[in-house]
């Protein structure tokens, strides 16, 4: 039990966040000025080679981080110059539901990965605001007389609101039989 | 003149892909901050911020009505409902534990091992993403049209739901309805059959699971 060491906690994720993205500003102005001289990152767009510059950046990222990089700059920095080298040479609906697609695959990992049964519920409201953005993205660039889509997300609406009633209540009550919110806890149903 | 300035500036391909940017940086930093910080209560008030930031792009795809719906719904009213959760049911005593922890005696090839075993999620969500990606990418035969969204969405918006929804939008409400009854039964709850022992027992597990918070 002595060589389990704890990596160090972020001590205030707002101030991480607004840290890194001031960074990513800086990495967005520096690669959109790049577009009007050739560079690097732009024989990698023309070439599309951004699919395996992406993976070297997680693969480099991910080995940083478990030799002991800290884990949260390290997943931020990455997804976010993956995202920008995917898009910025896309149409815009592309870009829109590529990063509905990031929103997504986020929640999914925070669905599956989080032991506390509310964060799961927060990581499925991220899920839904994916699919509200891909929904308006194609009634903007596809539908914009009729918008369809923007009816749908009125409807995602009520239902996310429904869901998020009935699942913090179905959490009070667990909570209040069991005495915890962990899911590795909750075996009432298990054979 | 600022309605009328507003929107050909905001079309403009330049303004656009800028205010695209920002927001999206500002939204995926947010909502890693949500996944990963460790104190619950804390993503859930950074979630308000997630969702400002996509009512911010649901404004740049032109939907001034769900903008603000997200708003009202999402970031005031699911979230609020989500911390005073967060509060009833005392999560400072469920610390996360076990994702941050590595064995410091191994070589560092083994430690990318034992991290890419814990995470197996995250490269499940990785593939996920790749996939998705992979699928828009292929396909490039949007039907896009050129046209503005017209600004009296809203109207379009309303007519629909009274006209060709309105079989969508009634059920909508009994569901609404139904939903909140049923969470109004289940976080009720039953208190006058419970037998006095068991209320001890139960005081007392909880004591020690202070009391051990505390020391920690």
């Amino acid at each position: 039990m002595q060589n389990v060491v704890k990596v160090e906690e972020p001590q205030s994720s707002v101030k991480l966040a607004l840290f890194y993205a001031l960074i990513a500003a800086a990495v967005v102005g520096i690669y959109a000025g790049s577009l009007f001289s050739p560079s690097i990152l732009e024989s990698i767009v023309t070439n599309h080679y951004d699919f395996w510059a992406c993976l070297g950046l997680a693969l480099a990222g991910w080995i940083f981080r478990s030799v002991g990089g800290h884990k949260g700059a390290i997943v931020t920095m990455t997804v976010l110059a993956s995202f920008i080298i995917l898009t910025l040479h896309q149409p815009m609906l592309l870009r829109y539901l590529t990063f509905a697609a990031l929103l997504f695959s986020m929640g999914l990992y925070g669905m599956v990965q989080s032991r506390n049964t509310v964060r799961v519920l927060l990581s499925i409201e991220l899920m839904l605001n994916a699919v509200n953005i891909n929904l308006i993205a194609f009634s903007r660039y596809v539908d914009p007389v009729a918008l369809k889509g923007q009816l749908f997300v009125i409807f995602v609406l009520t239902v996310a609101a429904a869901e998020a009633a009935v699942g913090l209540a179905v959490v009070l009550a667990i909570y209040r039989s069991r005495q915890t919110v962990d899911m590795d806890k909750f075996t009432l149903l298990k054979w | 003149m600022g309605q009328d300035l507003l929107p050909p500036l905001l079309s403009a391909p330049v303004v656009e892909t800028w205010a695209f940017y920002i927001l999206t940086t500002l939204s995926i930093c947010l909502a890693i901050a949500v996944l990963v910080d460790r104190v619950v209560i804390r993503s859930g008030f950074i979630l308000i911020g997630v969702f400002g930031t996509i009512s911010g792009i649901f404004l740049l795809l032109s939907a001034q009505f769900l903008a603000l719906a997200q708003i009202m719904i999402y970031a005031v009213g699911i979230t609020l409902m989500v911390v005073i959760a967060l509060m009833l049911t005392n999560p400072r005593l469920e610390r996360e534990q076990a994702v941050g922890y590595y064995d410091e005696s191994l070589p560092p090839l083994a430690k990318i091992f034992a991290s890419c075993k814990r995470n197996l999620s995250l490269w499940v969500s990785v593939l996920s993403f790749v996939t998705l990606y992979s699928a828009l990418i292929g396909e490039n035969h949007w039907p896009l049209s050129d046209q503005a969204v017209s600004p009296d969405a809203v109207k379009v918006l309303g007519e629909a739901l009274v006209t060709n929804y309105s079989i969508p939008f009634e059920f909508s409400s009994v569901l609404l309805l139904a939903a909140l009854m049923g969470a109004v039964m289940l976080a009720k709850g039953e208190s006058k059959n419970r037998d006095d022992d068991n209320v001890a027992i139960v005081d007392e597990a909880k004591k020690q699971e202070n009391n051990l918070a505390l020391q920690r």
